[in-house]
This record gives C-alpha cells, sequence and structure tokens, in this order.
C-alpha cells in the first residue's frame, strides 16, 4: 500500500531511489544535498536498501564508480550540488557515451564565488550539452516520483538522466509525499538489462580511441536516442499516472487555454508562478503559466504548440547565462523560431544566488511585461537600486579603496 | 572487424568489435623500449662470492625454499656458515641503507642456511671421468670441492689435521660459528661423493709433486696460519692467537691468566679477546695505531668493547720477561705518521715507555702462509707468496690456489667466492661445469646505484636483526644470538628493494597504459603495442627494466 508522509524533497528522492531498487550509490556530501546522502546511507545501512554504498573523495569519483557499476549491470544513482556537479562534469560526459542510465538527483546551488549554497538553476544549466536528460522537479512528490521516472526511460534508451531540484525551498521543506506501493514501482520499472556485459571471458576495451571516420556514427546513435527519449518519456509519464496515480508529462500548464500572456516557469518558483496568475486573473489580465518539467531532450513540439500566436511571453529564469539572457529565454525562442506563429518572448532573469522570488515578485514581473513596447533579450529583476530593466550600458568599473597602511619607501 | 559503411553497423558504444587491441598497432610509435634483462643488485655486486641475493630473497618469499637455496649455493655452498660470520659486505652496500637502514641480509642467509639444513646439495648433472685433489679443508677447500663435485669430477680433500674445515673449525670461535654447523656442511659434501683424507699432511704423507700424478688438476687452499715475528725481547712468551684459538677449539677451556693482553687489531685478535673474556679474563688489546685503522671487521671490535675488553691504542710491546706466574711488559707509546703503503697512518715511535704486569700475552699480528711444501719451480710473486692469478692459477698448469694462501689473510666469504673462481678455471682446463638460470646469465653487469631505487614504494620499516639467545645453556662459548624467525624473516624480505632482479612486484603490469605488458610467470612485453612511454620503467621499484633507444634511432 501507498503511504502519505510529510517529508522534504531530499528524503523524497532518496525514497526514489528506494523504490527503484538502487543497487549501488556513489555520492560526496554537499550542502544542501546532504539529507539525500544520509537517508540512502541509513537505509543502506539498516539494510532497507539492499545497494552498495561506495564513499568516495569526490564528485568526480562519485560519478567514476556510478560509471563502473553501471558498466557492470548496477543500477546505479547519485546526488549533487553546484560545485560538485561542476566536478563530475567530466565523467557526465562519460557516462553518456559509455550509454549507462545513470540517474542523478542535483539540488541546484549558485556558483561560487561568492560562495553561496543557495538555490539558483546555473549549476544544472551548465550541464546542458553534456547529453544527459534533464528534468525539473517542483515538488516532494516530484522529486520522488522523477528518479523512477527517469530510470524507466534511461533503460530504454541507454541515456543517463538528472533531476533538478531549488536548493532549500525544495530541498529542505517538507510537504506531504505518497511513497508508492513497492510491488507497484516494481511493476511500472523492471530490473536494469545492461546494453553490454563486462564479461571477462569475453574481453573487449570499452571506450577505447575511436579515429575520426567512426566517431560520428557512434555519436548520431546517441543523439537519435535523445530524441528516441522523448515520445518514450511522454509515454512512461502517462504510465506513470495509470501504474502509480500521477501523470507525468514534458510541460505542466496553468489557465493557458485563453491566456494572451504566459510566464514559463521551471522547477520549485512555478507554485508561486501558479498562484500569481490567479490573482491577476482576478484582475482580469489574460495571463496563463507554461512549466518546463523536462529541459531535455527540449520539447520543441509543446512549447510552440503552447507559445506560439501569444500576444507575449515572458520567460522566468534563475539562471543566466551571460552576454546573453536567461537559458530558458534563449530556449524558449530557438523554439518558436522553428515555424511557430509569431510571439514577442521577454527574458527575465530573477532570484539568482536564491533570492525570494515571491508572488509580489512574479506580478511586478508581468506588470512590467504589460507595460513594454519592444520585446527585451534579457531584463533584471530586482537587482538593487534598479528598477527592471536591461543591463545598464557604460557601467563604470570601481574597485575597492586600497587597505593597506602606508610603507615607508 | 566486420564492414562499418552504414551507421546501422556500429555498436551503441565505442567497445572493441575483437577482443583484442589489433586495430591500434601502438608499437609502431615507439622510439624507446623497455626490456627486462636484469641488472646487478649492489648487495649481490659487493659480495666477494656475488650471491645473487635479490633472488634467492624472492624465491624464499614465495616459500620455495628448495629453489631458494639451489640459487644461493650457485655462488656459495654455505648459508648456513657465511650468515654467523661474514663481515656483510651487502649490507654496506645497500641500496635501502639511506632510506631506513640496509636490509638485514646476513640474517636471512643464516635463516636460509638453518631452514635449508635438512636439504642436500645439488650433486654432478654428469660425471667427467676427471679427478681433482683439493689440499686444505678451510672454506676456500671446501667452496672449491663443491663447485669440483658439482662440476662432475672426482675429489679427495686432504686434511693435515684429524677433522675437516680448517679455519672453520679451528679458527673461529664456537659463539660466532657452532661446530655442529661445520659437520653439517661436510656431511653434506660427503654425501655428494667427495672424500675427504684427514691426518695427511702436505709434504710428509702426500707431496704436490705425487698428487699432481694422481690427479687431473690439484687446488692448494691451506690457509695462512704462520704467526710472524715481531722481534722484541722476551716474544717466546707470547702464545701465538690462532694456536690458542684451535686449542680452544679443541676443549682447552681453562682460563691461562686472569688479567691478559691480546696484540694486534685484527680478527684474530678479536676472536682471542673475546674468548679470554669469555671465559672470564680481564683482557685489554694492544694496538699500535688506533681504531680508525684496526683492520678488524667494525662490527667485531664494536662487539668485544661491548664484552668489556679493554683497548690500548698507540701501544707496541717491546720487551716481556717473566715475573711471578705472568711476565712484565715494557710498552712503548707510539704516535700516527705519513700514511704508509696500506694507505693507513704508519705508527712511529715516541720513545715514552710504560710497563704492564700480566698473567698471559697473545700475539696476533697478521698471519703468512707456509710455503714449504711448494717446489721452487712454482714462482713466488712480491712479498714472499706466490705468483697467483685471479682464477687461482699459478706457474704450473695443473697447479692451483684458492684461499688466504692466495691472497692472505681475508674473510671466510673471500675464501669461498676464490674457491668457486678456482673451480671455474679448473673446469675451463678440464672440461665440465654445471648449468647457470638464465636470469643469472641474463644480467647486466652494471649495478643498481642508490639513486635508481624506488624508495617510494616502500613503507619505513625498521631492520630486523638476529635476536639475542636467552640463556647460554651451551656453555661460556655458547653461541649468543638466535636465527631469526620465519614471520620476521618473511618481513624483513618485504623490504629488499630487488635491485635488479624482477621479483613480479606486478607494477609494470599494473601501469602499462596500453596493457602491453602481459604475465607469464613474470612480465612479457608485446611490442606490437608497447609504444615506447617509459612508465614501466620509471616506476620499477627496482629498477630492473632497461630503457633501449631502438635501432635507427640513435
Amino acid at each position: 500500500m501507498s503511504e502519505r508522509h510529510l517529508l522534504t524533497g531530499n528524503h523524497a528522492a532518496a525514497y526514489g531511489a528506494l523504490l527503484s531498487r538502487v543497487q549501488v550509490i556513489s555520492a560526496y556530501p554537499i550542502t544542501p544535498q546532504t539529507t539525500i546522502v544520509e537517508e540512502l546511507s541509513e537505509m543502506v545501512a539498516s539494510g532497507r536498501l539492499a545497494a552498495k554504498f561506495i564513499t568516495v573523495e569526490s564528485e568526480h569519483s562519485a560519478m567514476a564508480a556510478c560509471v563502473g557499476a553501471s558498466a557492470a549491470g548496477a543500477r546505479a544513482y547519485t546526488a549533487t550540488s553546484g560545485q560538485g556537479l561542476a566536478l563530475m562534469h567530466e565523467m557526465l560526459h562519460w557516462a553518456v557515451g559509455a550509454r549507462l542510465p545513470i540517474v542523478l538527483s542535483n539540488v541546484t546551488r549558485a556558483m561560487a564565488p561568492g560562495w553561496s549554497i543557495w538555490s539558483e538553476q546555473t549549476d544544472f544549466l551548465s550541464q546542458r550539452d553534456v547529453g544527459w536528460m534533464m528534468l525539473f522537479a517542483e515538488s516532494v512528490q516530484e522529486a520522488q516520483d522523477f528518479v523512477i521516472w527517469l530510470y524507466r526511460v534511461a533503460e530504454q534508451v541507454y541515456l543517463p538522466g538528472m533531476v533538478a531540484m531549488d536548493a532549500f525551498i525544495l530541498s529542505h521543506t517538507s510537504e506531504p509525499l505518497i511513497i508508492h506501493d513497492q510491488d507497484r514501482v516494481d511493476a511500472y520499472l523492471p530490473p536494469f538489462e545492461p546494453l553490454y556485459d563486462l564479461d571477462p571471458a569475453e574481453p573487449r576495451a570499452y571506450g577505447g580511441l575511436v579515429a575520426r571516420d567512426h566517431y560520428y556514427e557512434i555519436r548520431y546513435k546517441m543523439y537519435e536516442n535523445m530524441e528516441r527519449a522523448g515520445p518514450l518519456l511522454a509515454e512512461a509519464g502517462a504510465e506513470f499516472g495509470e501504474v502509480l496515480g500521477f501523470p507525468y508529462g514534458a510541460v505542466d500548464t496553468y489557465m493557458l487555454d485563453d491566456a494572451e500572456y504566459v510566464l514559463v516557469s521551471a522547477g520549485a518558483m512555478s507554485s508561486n508562478v501558479r498562484y500569481a496568475v490567479r490573482l491577476l486573473r482576478e484582475r482580469g489580465i489574460k495571463v496563463g503559466m507554461l512549466r518546463l518539467v523536462v529541459f531535455r531532450p527540449f520539447p520543441f513540439e509543446e512549447v510552440r504548440r503552447h507559445l506560439g500566436g501569444r500576444a507575449k511571453v515572458a520567460v522566468l529564469d534563475r539562471n543566466m547565462s551571460p552576454g546573453h539572457s536567461g537559458i530558458f529565454a534563449q530556449e524558449v525562442r530557438a523554439a518558436l523560431s522553428l515555424g511557430a506563429p509569431a510571439t514577442d518572448v521577454y527574458g527575465y532573469v530573477l532570484g539568482i544566488g536564491g533570492r525570494d522570488i515571491r508572488v509580489e515578485t512574479v506580478i511586478e514581473v508581468v506588470e512590467d511585461l504589460l507595460a513594454r513596447e519592444q520585446p527585451q533579450r534579457c531584463l533584471y529583476v530586482g537587482v538593487k537600486g534598479l528598477p527592471i530593466g536591461p543591463a545598464r550600458p557604460g557601467a563604470e568599473i570601481r574597485p575597492l579603496e586600497p587597505l593597506r597602511s602606508e610603507v615607508a619607501p | 572487424m566486420g564492414e562499418l559503411t552504414h551507421v546501422d553497423d556500429y555498436p551503441e558504444v565505442p567497445v572493441s568489435l575483437v577482443p583484442s587491441r589489433e586495430v591500434l598497432h601502438t608499437g609502431e610509435w615507439r622510439n624507446m623500449r623497455p626490456v627486462l634483462t636484469g641488472r646487478r643488485a649492489p648487495c649481490s655486486g659487493a659480495c666477494p662470492a656475488a650471491v645473487p641475493v635479490p633472488a634467492y630473497l624472492h624465491l624464499l618469499s614465495e616459500g620455495r625454499l628448495r629453489d631458494a637455496y639451489d640459487a644461493f649455493t650457485l655462488r656459495n655452498p654455505f648459508p648456513a656458515i657465511t650468515g654467523r660470520v661474514c663481515p656483510h659486505f651487502c649490507e654496506t652496500a645497500c641500496n635501502r641503507s639511506p632510506y631506513d637502514g640496509p636490509l638485514s641480509i646476513r640474517s636471512l642467509e643464516r635463516y636460509l642456511g638453518d631452514a635449508a639444513a635438512g636439504l642436500p646439495l645439488r650433486g654432478p648433472e654428469r660425471e667427467t671421468g676427471r679427478s681433482v685433489a683439493v689440499v686444505g679443508s678451510g672454506p676456500a677447500g671446501l667452496a672449491t670441492a663443491y663447485y669440483l663435485r658439482r662440476s662432475g669430477h672426482a675429489v679427495v680433500v686432504y686434511e693435515k689435521r684429524e677433522r675437516p674445515g680448517g679455519l672453520l673449525r679451528y679458527g673461529v670461535p664456537e659463539y660466532r660459528l657452532p661446530e655442529a654447523v661445520v659437520d653439517g656442511e661436510i656431511s653434506r659434501l660427503e654425501a655428494l661423493g667427495i672424500e675427504f683424507r684427514t691426518g695427511v699432511s702436505l709434504g710428509e704423507r702426500v707431496s704436490l709433486g705425487g698428487l699432481a700424478q694422481a690427479y687431473d688438476a690439484v687446488v692448494v687452499a691451506t690457509g695462512a696460519w704462520e704467526g710472524q715475528e715481531m722481534g722484541v725481547e722476551g716474544e717466546s712468551l707470547f702464545e701465538p692467537g690462532l694456536e690458542y684459538l684451535e686449542q680452544v677449539a679443541r676443549g682447552r677451556l681453562d682460563l691461562p691468566g686472569r688479567c691478559c693482553v691480546v696484540i694486534g687489531g685484527g680478527n684474530t685478535a678479536m676472536d682471542v679477546a673475546r674468548v679470554l673474556r669469555r671465559l672470564g679474563g680481564e683482557v685489554t688489546v694492544l694496538y699500535r695505531r688506533t681504531a680508525a685503522e684496526m683492520p678488524a671487521i667494525a662490527e667485531e671490535s664494536a662487539a668485544a668493547a661491548a664484552d668489556g675488553v679493554g683497548f690500548e691504542f698507540l701501544a707496541l710491546p717491546r720487551a716481556a720477561v717473566k715475573e711471578g706466574g705472568g711476565l712484565r711488559l715494557t710498552v712503548e707509546r707510539m704516535c700516527l705518521g705519513a700514511p704508509d703503503a696500506s694507505g693507513r697512518a704508519r705508527p712511529e715511535p715516541t720513545g715514552e715507555m710504560f710497563e704492564m704486569v700480566v698473567d698471559a700475552a697473545f700475539k696476533a699480528i697478521g698471519e703468512r702462509a707456509d710455503l714449504t711444501s711448494f717446489p721452487a719451480s712454482v714462482r713466488r710473486g712480491p712479498a714472499g707468496w706466490l705468483e697467483v692469478g685471479a682464477d687461482g692459477a699459478t706457474s704450473d698448469p695443473a697447479l692451483y690456489v684458492a684461499g688466504d694462501l692466495a691472497t692472505g689473510p681475508a674473510t671466510v666469504v673471500e675464501a669461498i667466492g676464490r674457491g668457486r673462481r678456482v673451480a671455474d678455471a679448473v673446469n675451463a682446463r678440464l672440461g665440465g661445469g654445471y648449468g647457470l638460470p638464465g636470469w643469472m646469465l641474463q644480467e647486466q653487469p652494471e649495478v643498481v646505484g642508490p639513486g635508481e631505487a624506488n624508495h617510494a614504494y616502500f613503507r619505513r620499516q625498521a631492520r630486523s636483526e638476529d635476536p639475542p639467545a636467552e640463556a647460554r645453556d651451551g656453555g661460556a662459548l655458547a653461541e649468543e644470538t638466535l636465527t631469526i624467525g620465519a614471520a620476521d624473516a618473511l618481513a624483513e624480505i618485504e623490504r629488499c628493494y630487488s635491485c635488479g632482479y624482477c621479483n613480479h612486484c606486478g607494477t609494470c603490469f599494473v601501469f602499462c597504459p596500453d596493457v602491453a605488458i602481459g604475465w607469464e610467470d613474470g612480465p612479457v612485453f608485446d611490442y606490437e603495442f608497447c609504444k615506447g612511454c617509459g612508465i614501466c620503467v620509471a616506476e620499477c621499484p627496482g629498477h630492473v627494466l632497461l630503457f633501449v633507444r631502438e635501432k635507427g634511432d640513435e
């Protein structure tokens, strides 16, 4: 029987791994991910989860251990955050190039310096081009369920996947969580069948040198399977609803059907966006929300269908690609350029370094959106002393006055 | 590999399509190649008998006692003897010394000797039908006899005393070398068919001429036993040290006097002093130079001091007269002058005299060989010794000499080393010999230097030494130390860098980034794929591998 508990997003992620019957966990603790690892280590130590827990000295090694475990045929899981994900970067490429269906929960965290432990999605989105499937969880329930959903598809296309969970807002906030009945999860997620056996009786070299005349074909297969992952995620998300009661899809919508203005959001801030939409609707403003759940493979079809032809679209980015704009804004514009009805896309950057995105913040953004006549590439929201607007031309660099004392010549 | 003309022909990931590395012949990139030839270890290089130390230690560590004993006895048939009395030139040369102290090679040698006490020595592979007489049964005579017998010759050993062993039995005191150990080695030689004819003196019942008639070759190894004259008044009151040691070996355990002096600074002097001390005497060594110039093995002189033997340096007796039951010595105080021919400072008289009243005095100022049985036709060299080549040959082609007779007073291990080389020289003339293993034949002569060993592969660990014997059950002259235990021996072997000798540590196998090193009872290089990166050479803990330029890449 499924059970209802009050748990944090991090504990929910650990339950996602437990219900997925992961066989190897290798992780390095890092705030704000630590309680995922703590919970899993207790599950393993108590015998509740029959898995090998490999402690390591770095996130790079954690992913290396997962790569080895997955290559040997084990279902492997890890979790990290911010700097840890960045340190893992090289091994993320290895995992996907070796076509190993590893699942990773990343508690998003602003990158240092200044040293920060608070929420921002730039760490996660910096892994955009590695080739992993990428999902954004909004709730504690999704923090658990997306792990299971990802394993299901990862093991069909032999590609790894990662789930983003906002630091503290999701990782450390308790919400009701339905912990699914194990038998039902087992029915949904069959045991892992590795693509290749590591068989000492038939030794082969894995991941060796590939000359220029072969590399592209092997990569092409990887690209092609990432394309397959879109429909498979949709299918498996629908089946998740049938078997486990929570249907998931590549996007989530709120009051979108008749909306003239659309707010594009991702992750935990979407709850506040949803509430702001309701308040604005009460004022008679025809606004709706499109939440991106799956970021890779990117849901081009859904984005074009839901956003094409709207009066204005505001993309809310808790991330930044300096010199360009928020990353979702880029992605949405790119999707709309592929033959969708014309729509003006306004990019808003907000919530950087874990600054709160309140309902009022979202309302301010919509008021700004309504007032603007020209679409804007990148608008900064909530910088102290500045109104919402683009970067200032000709800003001066002003270093601190030197603190050194006078030194005699 | 199948044809890869369509993307669907490809595997999902970069995996070799066949279980081999056939695609990339990385060996074509190479301009240097690692080779496993073996090099000489410094211990082995410093050993007068050239014992292959790393090889026998490796075999011991694998539990292969028989093989270890065989490897050792290719160079020295008596590990139980040298394991007790050797001044261990090997340890002095050990590359581990600057790290945490040299390997306890002598202790391990003694361990091997005792562990192998029940094993027979390897005998001849085939008989040559030739016969050789060996005169003298000290370390040189016994070693020569063994290697000649192993080479397939019939060997008869002539010994003037009633039992064989020479200096080993009659010169080295029991506490350093128990007689039972000597007996054990001689039994093993007898078991190989070596005949010992004892109580036969050269010049009395046999002559060199007669032996030359009866045998295909004659090797003389009668040692250096003759005391020298100091040329001082009352010298006849001094008992010759070596003769005294022989009497002790024959059972004379009464103290010749409570207060004794020993004149000389060599190994015989130390042995005499320490024996007297053990029998309860108060002993002072008189030496005409200082501690730094003493020819005795430093370890022995330090042990004598630790035993309570007193040292009077820069002291040379000039006269002795009887006084009561003892004697009164007049001693001149010496001082050090310019270096002499031996490179040591020459002792020079000061004219200052002092007197000592003692109960007994012993003279141990070096021994000479008795050459009276050699006919004048055998050429003499300078200083009145025989003219001897490095291989023991004399001017008489059928006559060879070995040991102290050839070299002057030296160590047991030098006598053994000379003995084996003399046997090789006899073989070169008569035919015969015995096979050597490939690793020994391949060994390059350059010694692995101290800067070449990879200390990083070894934990610091203090060396083990022979543990002290708890109680002297065997009397005043019983052996003072025990043989190291098996566990300690294995732990000590772990300390060996195995310089120049592949002990199958597997480091190269693990490090090779191209899987170009296979394993068939040791590393095997696959030059088809070795790209010559040299990592194996750099990492090899004992610097066994050589890195040589490929032909055409000079």
